[in-house]
């Protein structure tokens, strides 16, 4: 569709075909969805009715991929703000038709990670012990302790999110109630909270977004910090590492990116929506996804050198074990997925081509997860003293609950892809030139 | 059955209540409380009685403790000479065979269709004395026969006089353990058939020919003592233990050296040191004419001549054989499966050679005070017994508490034999694999609700006394034998003038009293006995001398036992369920063997060489096949063995004992294990030994073949090495004689460490524990009674396979050194109690924080489960309840009401008895004084046989646990963590090779 | 309120026609667009927007609150955990981060919501659909006598519509 011409009033079009009553294909991927959230809600239920023990935990290794979903999903959850916020301040343009579907992954990957912290409980019918209120006999939690940490983290990250992904979304909002009929104009008359797009409006809803974006900043680094710190400020090798901060983050982007386009090519496809989302878009998420897979390659290579560096027999068991032992097969995935593969990206053909990005993105998710699980799982599986080392295997619960998370995640997707503009139609209006009398130049934004 | 509390608060007044089920209730003031009487008992106080373990013959003092009428733990009489005050892993898990919910739970009638149906008491008795006096008109009377395990003191004498009241003799007292070789040994070179007891506390090297004293031989857990004892290094001096066997077990894992030689060949060792000693002249207190005789028989036996039998070097032999002609005094055990070929007799003839050219006999073999297991009966007489009933000369077999069906040879055929007895009762508490084969079932009391006595060995009367009222309705054997006689007429009544056992008890005790103390008022005595725990006289030792010219004779046989391809099986008793009597119970059956570390099974020992050649791997389920049977049983591969030996431990394989022991039976713990373990009876010879009459444990020929299914084995430890992580550590003996730690390397607190916050006050007490690695034998004591203390649950086969076991102290076992020669290290780990405790500042709800006085505490209703405190802490030593775990009734009978029982999602971990602690205080508030030293004991450290665990106050300098913590062996396991534990070790001492 | 609303559907005739009624001495304008655009707000010189210091006010809040929140809550029910002291700072100072944001972010969407009106039911009769499509409204508020004069200019200026409103 090259040399398609855009104006607000074709924009304003496509985007909202995009909102068209769904096809076929929809409702099957929905119903799947559906199908796996009530299979995991299953085996939730069978594990509150007998015990954890439905799971494949044991001593020693009582986190596994319960935490490895948390961490992998507040991962995910960090490319939508990095894009939306980070890139926002830095006025990047290219920004504008992506950002609206990172932040929706945002949002619904907060949604499923805050799950995870609730089933892991051995006792989840008193995870509200873990808020901040004054519990029997005046009874506070424990601020020390990284779980509380990220018991705030999480919200705050989850809370200024919506903010931010809501505020983002009324002025669009206000187009498709102008657009709609019947139920719908009630509905999004209703979520556009009156929106006019008034000089007034807008003079301070850019000075509040500028100003979201300022705390969003900041909050992406540190939340994936925290939950790093979850790991980092035990003693057990292969966790107790300053690294892991930095390490963590970066991580999280790296698989927020590649989770973005594997989202958006398809989304690009369905909706044809290739003047906006254009090869560029892609080709830019691509070469940052270099960047953050060479952090992540560097990170993995200083924890080897630390572990033979420090001369300290933990250490050195931990990380032997995780390259020879029995999950060796997983250190391989991580390492060759999450540093080797996406230094392809270097290759211009690679990074330009639909197929490789698709597929290269969903192998760094694969890596991604399995990184997590391997720093958990390994770790515990070989701590400090030999008479303990054990091994975990899934059950059907672990890996129920598993598949019925990304279910969840997708079910929110779905839902998002049809009842709001996956596009933000505003900002790629800011993009074009204003029509003016003086025009008949206007062609696609850069 | 339901028992609730207010019954029990009912009857416990009266005293007797074990012989109120037999009409004639005792008046409260007999039963005497062993720390204060009756009528002061107030609920939720605890009242202790003191009794007789019978879980073995061993017959340790044991003290019950009960609240509210139910016996909820046992502990060891610090009064009785055998234990004093310590107890093993199964006298601790005897409350299990109390509260067995697989008990008997009233008499059983087999019907014509061959099954069981209960019937009253009255009905059965009266059915049996119509039964017997019937068999008496018929002049059958001299048929009948009575077999019951070692039974002593007044229930012998009451079976043997009710026996000859219906005319009959055959009275067999059989333990498959029966020590034949032994006594047979002593006639032959002392003419003595007797069992002798032993000194080894006074013994500075002791030399064991196969002889388990620390496991299951004899008296373990007073031999553990006495060994503990003799091994503590004082002034410079230790003493050493030397194992001579085919097998790497608990009591040769804890010598100084195991010399590994092939089965049989043990005497030749001994005999090559006789002839050394001897020869080299240092034999002591030996006529110098014996000695030349002597000399003319060994002589054949030269340091080349042992090695080409044995393979025991000749510089190692003779070097040992000094070392033992030196110690002042020193002692020769032998005995035990592993001794109990046909050349059994002449190998224990040659150690006692040994010890009596070492001068031993008399000093520390002691003949006198005689071991009572002289009296038991041999296999010899067994197997007649049953060519007996085969002739159908045996018109009824009564037994008790006995299983021969389980414990002897299948191929002995006693069960068939069973078929032609046209009578038999079983007066036994749980169903077995021969009771299931009784036409009547009369269930008895267990040793717990029972009174009585027992004596170990002479001049030892440990009297028993009933700690509760009967769980259901069973009744003492004795009542039970005396009520029949009433039924049976006149002549047999007449017999007995006694009401009841109590009585006919007490009457023995009034002879009993009468030659030992007439000097007291009866009443007083009986009291007296009653709270010690019995009588207890010292009795001179006789003198024994050697008969040399029986020596060539009794030494003959020591010529190699042939073995060409086939391996030998050697089966030995399992520390857990000795003959298999302990495995109806779950913990013993949870409770890991001490050196392979397996739980809930048997296995068969193949080492690793062999394996390699037989292309056997772990876990592979292998056939098993002699020229007498066959059983299917997973190979382990274990190092600790003579090449071409395979070991199994006896017990398990059971197909009728409870649910605990027998997979098939439906209310079985694991759904879906369905096959544990074998009897390795099944592959023995029946042929009792031509010379001691033993039963020939060693006779058995295997062949192993693959059947290529992988089997499931749950072994609880993740690494049999350590990895030089410093845990379970050593210190070399010269290394202490030159003055220990600091002439060795200094460890971080020799030189303080800067920390980076101020340390927090602990206002009154700091408690603390020091653990002596030089002490621990590994025997597990302590992991059971920490689970009778504080409720843990057992989780069965696949959840311990799971890495799931729950038990708050475990005995972690490493191997160090080549994988033949094995250097093990055992180290109970529990909760450390960290003063900078990893797990508390990780739990977001203050689940687990630190308290005033050094302990770290888990809040259970507080936790929420997430379990990060586990992962955090270093040890490892935190559980976590997977599930809401179940006691079946009435086994929660036991539950100890002073701690809590946790629910499904809550992490748990040692309290260090924080329960006891509480109570400690309370009573030195109520006496206005501080805590005592030793005054608190935890539940591990009240059991350990060799006082390896002390526990007390840091902040008191004069504390035992504070002095301990002084020593120059100290350390504390992953110091540099600065996780600052409140518990100290102390480091195993090991002598240098050239040093043994 | 009475006025009158012109329709654009260029922006730069727009922007002529504001500057065109300021000259005039019309400065009671409302504008409506589809995006924003500082142009517009400089042709009607409008100040600052005050939201930031929404933003600065509950941050700074934010922070007090975490204090508050740990230090106080360690204190009234002191447990030692770990060997730290009752007040430990570095785990407290990552609560006080996150509660600043929390609260910053929330302040700031109030600071949005009092400042910009929203959210509001009723929707004014000068508003128009196409101002959120692809037209720029602009509504001048003025006297009966004055919208002729008004309805003028805008045709001048190039209102592809001009309507007269109302209520």
């Amino acid at each position: 569709m090259a040399g398609y011409r855009l104006t607000y009033a074709n924009v304003n079009r496509d985007i909202l075909r995009t909102m068209e009553p769904p096809g076929k294909l929809w409702y099957i991927l929905l119903a799947i969805s559906i199908a796996f959230v009530a299979l995991g809600g299953f085996a939730f239920a069978t594990q509150v009715r007998y015990g954890m023990g439905v799971w494949g935990l044991t001593h020693p290794v009582m986190w596994a991929i319960d935490i490895t979903n948390f961490v992998f999903w507040i991962g995910i959850a960090h490319s939508g703000t990095l894009i939306s916020a980070i890139l926002f301040l830095f006025r990047v343009r290219w920004r504008a038709p992506i950002y609206r579907t990172a932040e929706a992954v945002t949002v619904f990957a907060l949604f499923t990670a805050a799950l995870f912290p609730i089933i892991h409980l051995g006792r989840p019918w008193y995870f509200y012990w873990l808020l901040p209120y004054q519990q029997v006999g005046g009874l506070w939690i424990n601020f020390r302790s990284p779980l509380v940490w990220d018991v705030f983290a999480v919200l705050t990250y989850m809370m200024v999110s919506i903010i931010f992904f809501f505020t983002g979304l009324v002025p669009d909002l206000a187009v498709v109630r102008d657009q709609a009929k019947g139920w719908r104009r009630r509905l999004y008359a209703f979520l556009a909270q009156g929106w006019q797009g008034t000089d007034r409006q807008w003079r301070h809803y850019t000075a509040a977004y500028l100003f979201l974006a300022a705390l969003a900043t900041p909050l992406v680094v540190s939340v994936h910090s925290v939950v790093s710190w979850d790991f980092a400020v035990s003693i057990l090798p292969g966790w107790h590492s300053t690294i892991f901060a930095p390490y963590f983050v970066a991580g999280a982007i790296h698989s927020g990116l590649a989770m973005v386009i594997a989202l958006l090519i398809p989304i690009r496809r369905i909706f044809r929506l290739d003047p906006y989302v254009t090869q560029t878009h892609l080709e830019n998420l691509a070469k940052l996804i270099i960047l953050t897979g060479l952090i992540v390659g560097y990170s993995y290579a200083v924890e080897f050198f630390i572990a033979w560096y420090s001369a300290n027999t933990f250490e050195q068991g931990a990380f032997l074990y995780r390259v020879v032992g029995d999950y060796a097969w997983g250190s391989w995935i991580m390492i060759i997925f999450n540093a080797v593969v996406p230094l392809l990206f270097f290759v211009k053909k690679i990074r330009t081509s639909t197929p490789w990005l698709l597929g290269i993105s969903l192998l760094i998710n694969v890596g991604m997860w399995f990184e997590r699980f391997i720093i958990i799982v390994t770790s515990l599986a070989h701590a400090y003293d030999p008479y303990t080392w054990g091994l975990y295997k899934p059950t059907w619960v672990d890996l129920s609950i598993t598949a019925g998370s990304f279910a969840w995640f997708g079910m929110w997707f779905l839902l998002f892809a049809k009842f709001l503009p996956i596009v933000s139609i505003v900002e790629v209006k800011e993009q074009l030139p204003p029509p003016t009398k003086a025009e008949m130049t206007a062609g696609a934004p850069e | 059955m339901e028992v609730n509390r207010r019954d029990f608060l009912k009857v416990l007044g009266i005293g007797g209540a074990a012989t109120l089920t037999s009409c004639s209730a005792q008046p409260p003031e007999k039963l005497i409380p062993y720390l204060i009487p009756v009528e002061e008992i107030i609920p939720g106080k605890a009242t202790w009685y003191a009794t007789v373990c019978r879980e073995c013959p061993a017959g340790c003092g044991m003290l019950v403790r009960t609240l509210e009428g139910r016996a909820v733990k046992v502990e060891g009489n610090p009064d009785h000479p055998v234990n004093r005050g310590r107890l093993c892993a199964r006298g601790q898990a005897s409350l299990q065979g109390l509260y067995n919910p697989d008990r008997i739970r009233q008499p059983l009638l087999k019907d014509a269709s061959g099954s069981f149906k209960s019937v009253s008491w009255e009905e059965a008795e009266a059915w049996l004395a119509g039964r017997l006096a019937e068999l008496r008109q018929r002049g059958k009377g001299s048929g009948i026969a009575w077999l019951t395990p070692h039974t002593t003191g007044t229930l012998d004498q009451l079976i043997d006089r009710w026996l000859q009241a219906l005319g009959s003799k055959r009275r067999l007292r059989y333990e498959p353990f029966a020590y034949e070789p032994i006594k047979s040994a002593n006639r032959l070179a002392f003419g003595l058939e007797a069992i002798p007891t032993y000194d080894l506390e006074s013994s500075e090297v002791i030399i064991a020919f196969g002889s388990d004293f620390l496991e299951t031989w004899i008296s373990p857990v007073m031999y553990a003592r006495e060994f503990a004892a003799m091994r503590t290094y004082e002034h410079g001096r230790m003493g050493r233990l030397i194992f001579i066997g085919p097998r790497l077990s608990l009591t040769a894992a804890n010598a100084d050296q195991w010399v590994s030689v092939p089965p049989g060949t043990e005497g030749v060792v001994a005999l090559g040191m006789v002839r050394v000693i001897v020869t080299e002249g240092l034999s002591k207190a030996v006529p110098k004419g014996k000695v030349d005789s002597i000399k003319s028989v060994v002589n054949r036996y030269t340091p080349q001549f042992v090695s080409k039998a044995t393979g025991v070097e000749p510089e190692q032999l003779e070097r040992l054989a000094r070392r033992f002609a030196q110690a002042n005094p020193g002692l020769a055990l032998g005995g035990g499966t592993a001794v109990s070929g046909q050349e059994a007799t002449s190998t224990l003839v040659a150690v006692n050679l040994l010890n009596y050219v070492t001068g031993n006999v008399g000093e520390t073999v002691l003949f006198g005070p005689l071991s009572t297991l002289s009296r038991l009966s041999t296999y010899r007489e067994m197997v007649a017994l049953i060519a007996a009933m085969q002739r159908g000369q045996v018109s009824s077999l009564f037994f008790s508490e006995v299983n021969p069906a389980f414990t002897l040879p299948k191929a002995a055929g006693f069960e068939q034999a069973l078929e032609k007895v046209p009578l038999v009762v079983s007066c036994s508490s749980f169903m077995d694999e021969t009771t299931a084969k009784a036409n009547l079932v009369l269930p008895t009391h267990t040793p717990l609700e029972s009174w009585g006595d027992h004596e170990p060995w002479e001049g030892m009367h440990g009297l028993m006394q009933p700690a509760m009222q009967p769980v259901f309705q069973t009744r003492s054997l004795g009542d039970l034998l005396l009520s029949l006689a009433k039924r049976l007429g006149d002549a047999p009544a007449a017999v007995f003038k006694e009401e009841n056992f109590y009585e006919f008890l007490r009457a023995r005790w009034r002879e009993l009293h009468q030659r030992v103390r007439p000097d007291v008022e009866f009443e007083a005595f009986w009291v007296e006995a009653l709270r010690r725990g019995g009588e207890f006289k010292e009795l001179p030792a006789r003198r024994v001398r050697l008969n040399v010219g029986a020596l060539p004779q009794a030494l003959k046989g020591l010529e190699l036992p042939g073995q060409a391809g086939s391996l030998i099986l050697l089966p030995y008793p399992s520390i857990n369920h000795f003959d298999g009597r302990g495995a109806n119970k779950s913990w013993l059956q949870e409770l890991p063997d001490p050196m392979t570390q397996l739980t809930w099974d048997s296995w068969l020992e193949v080492h690793p060489e062999d394996a390699k050649r037989l292309a056997i791997g772990e876990g592979d389920l292998v056939v098993v096949k002699s020229s007498h049977g066959e059983i299917k049983l997973p190979a382990h591969l274990y190092p600790g063995l003579k090449r071409g030996v395979v070991a199994v431990p006896i017990g398990q394989g059971h197909t009728a004992y409870g649910r605990y022991a027998d997979p098939h039976h439906p209310n079985a713990l694991d759904t879906r294990v369905k096959e544990r373990g074998a009897n390795p009876l099944t592959l023995l010879a029946p042929e009792p030994d031509s010379r001691s009459g033993g039963l020939l444990w060693l006779s058995a020929r295997v062949t192993l073949t693959k059947t290529g299914t992988k089997y499931l084995l749950a072994s609880v430890s993740g690494s049999d090495r350590q990895h030089n992580r410093g845990i379970a550590q050593v210190i070399p003996l010269e290394e202490i004689t030159r003055g220990g730690q600091e002439a060795g390397h200094p460890t971080k607190k020799d030189h303080p460490v800067r920390q980076m916050y101020p340390p927090h006050e602990h206002p009154i007490y700091r408690w603390g524990m020091v653990i002596d690695l030089n002490s621990c034998i590994g025997c597990s004591a302590c992991v059971v009674a920490c689970y009778a203390e504080n409720n843990v649950p057992v989780v069965g086969k696949e959840e311990v396979a799971r890495g799931r076991e729950a038990s708050w102290i475990r005995i972690e076992r490493f191997a160090e050194g080549p994988p033949d020669r094995p250097e093990t290290r055992f180290l109970p780990m529990l909760c450390q109690h960290c003063d900078a405790a990893p797990c508390e500042p990780v739990c977001p709800v203050y689940a687990t924080v630190h308290n005033s006085e050094g302990l770290n505490i888990q809040v259970y209703n507080r936790c929420v489960g997430t379990r990060y405190c586990s992962n955090n802490c270093p040890y490892m030593v935190r559980r976590f309840n997977w599930f809401t775990y179940e006691w079946p009734e009435p086994l929660h009978l036991q539950l100890n009401p002073d701690v809590t029982v946790r629910e499904k999602g809550v992490m748990e971990k040692c309290t260090f008895c924080l329960q006891r602690i509480t109570d400690g205080k309370a009573r030195a508030k109520e006496e206005g004084r501080p805590v005592r030293d030793g005054e608190i004991v935890p539940a591990c450290a009240q059991a350990c046989p060799t006082r390896a665990i002390v526990f007390g106050d840091l902040k008191d300098p004069e504390s035992e646990v504070s002095r301990l913590s002084r020593s120059p062996r100290r350390y504390r396991i992953f110091e540099q963590l600065n996780t600052q534990p409140a518990i100290t070790y102390l480091k195993k001492i090991v002598p240098g090779p050239k040093e043994i | 309120m009475i006025g009158v609303v012109g329709h654009f559907d260029h922006y730069d005739r727009f922007l002529q026609a504001i500057r065109k009624f300021r000259e005039s001495g019309y400065d009671n304008l409302r504008v409506a667009s589809p995006v924003p655009h500082h142009e517009i707000d400089e042709a009607l010189e409008r100040r600052e927007s005050p939201v930031r210091a929404f933003t600065l006010a509950f941050a700074i809040l934010g922070t007090i609150a975490g204090l508050f929140l740990t230090i106080n809550t360690a204190v009234s029910y002191p447990l030692i955990t770990g060997g730290k002291p009752i007040v430990s700072m570095p785990p407290f100072l990552v609560i006080v981060f996150e509660m600043t944001i929390m609260v910053g972010a929330i302040g700031t969407l109030l600071g949005l919501l009092v400042n910009a009106r929203v959210p509001r039911v009723l929707i004014g009769p000068a508003y128009h659909p196409r101002f959120s499509e692809d037209q720029f409204g602009l509504f001048v508020f003025c006297t009966p006598d004055q919208i002729e004069s008004v309805s003028s200019i805008f045709r001048e200026a190039g209102a592809v519509e001009v309507r007269h409103v109302e209520g």
